[in-house]
């Protein structure tokens, strides 16, 4: 009798355990982008050379881990005057209504719907919000925790004018590539 | 008089190089001087981008020409040149050569410090010579615009030259630059 109520309880610790860890395996850690450390970059084709250009403003909230993707989430935020490239007479043209049109769109948003694992890190697919036009967008990434924090960093392609980004004039592919190539490098910090 | 039956004309080699390079030139000056008055937009950047794309292609047949200019004299000039107009004429041509170097190397240069990597006719892109850098920009820009009005100058001193050689000292000077002419042999 007793050797059955100890294997019952046993039972019932395994399995309040196993509970115990699916629930902690559902729940995601909560990150931040260290704006300091934290890239934002685009590569654009120009002439038929690459040139690169830089978001310095952006905010980023992560939620994730890797055994929970369902519940993963990246959410960021970009205010668009921030961009650089090196060169204020392109930087104004960027900033321009005919390309990002900042005066009417000065943030874009990106926030994932789906998140993948992949033989080399994790994919995602999510909406982009741009120049006013809401488009998917593929992504790739790795995730690597690091110190406390984690580092998410990754690329993403895509043709600019699906976003009306480039109007009149710069509709012309000849002049600027449609393609975009976007890296990010985001320092993670956990959210306080 | 010396014998310069082997030097009274300049090889076809010379003459492609010449002629070549001359029409590139006449293009470019186009190109580069119509751009400046368009509007930051992308017909200006098209435009600059030939520019660009034909201003690499001189800088390339500049290291040729230079090349086969060291292993290939050229034919004399008129024994009935004074020594002030020979040595004229030495400086004009070493000029020439120099300006075929520092005009693309200035333009490619201003393209880096602008963060505007040049491409030759979307083919490939060159390396950047510089970085990014709004004051060399200023400064390379003002010198490759100095620079294309001495290049122009000197073209034209150059052609003005060549024809008061022809029709004046009615020597073979012109003739031995072009194509589909005879020159006398000189005995």
């Amino acid at each position: 009798m007793k050797k059955l109520a100890l294997a019952v309880t046993s039972s019932l610790i395994i399995a309040a355990a196993t509970a115990a860890a699916a629930a902690a395996a559902g729940g995601v850690a909560s990150f931040t982008a260290d704006a300091q450390q934290s890239r934002l970059e685009f590569v654009g084709v120009q002439a038929g050379a690459e040139f690169k250009g830089v978001f310095h403003k952006f905010t980023a909230g992560v939620e994730f881990a890797p055994d929970a993707l369902a519940s993963s989430r990246i959410d960021v935020q970009i205010d668009m005057n921030s961009v650089d490239s090196k060169d204020k007479d392109r930087d104004a043209t960027i900033r321009d209504k005919d390309v990002f049109d900042v005066s009417h769109n000065p943030t874009a948003h990106y926030v994932t719907k789906t998140i993948t694992k992949t033989a080399t890190g994790f994919a995602a697919v999510g909406a982009l919000t741009l120049r006013g036009v809401t488009k998917d967008v593929p992504i790739e990434f790795q995730f690597a925790p690091a110190d406390g924090g984690a580092k998410l960093s990754g690329s993403a392609k895509l043709n600019r004018l699906d976003f009306g980004v480039g109007q009149g004039e710069w509709k012309s592919t000849e002049t600027i590539g449609d393609a975009v190539k976007i890296n990010f490098s985001l320092v993670l910090k956990p959210k306080s | 008089m010396p014998n310069q039956n082997s030097s009274t004309r300049y090889s076809a080699v010379a003459q492609s190089f010449h002629w070549i390079i001359a029409a590139l030139i006449v293009t470019q000056f186009t190109l580069g001087w119509t751009a400046q008055f368009l509007p930051l937009g992308a017909r200006k950047v098209a435009r600059l981008d030939w520019h660009k794309s034909f201003g690499m292609t001189i800088l390339a047949l500049a290291v040729l020409r230079l090349l086969w200019r060291l292993f290939n004299r050229p034919p004399e000039l008129p024994a009935g040149m004074t020594p002030i107009e020979k040595t004229l004429a030495r400086a004009t041509h070493v000029l020439f050569y120099v300006l075929l170097f520092v005009m693309p190397l200035t333009g490619w240069m201003m393209s880096s410090a602008k963060n505007y990597s040049v491409s030759w006719f979307h083919q490939f892109t060159w390396p950047n010579l510089i970085g990014p850098n709004e004051q060399a920009f200023d400064l390379l820009k003002t010198t490759h615009d100095t620079l294309s009005w001495l290049l122009f100058a000197l073209a034209l001193l150059h052609i003005l030259a060549a024809l008061k050689h022809h029709y004046w000292n009615k020597d073979d000077v012109l003739k031995r630059m072009l194509p589909f002419t005879k020159t006398e042999k000189r005995t």
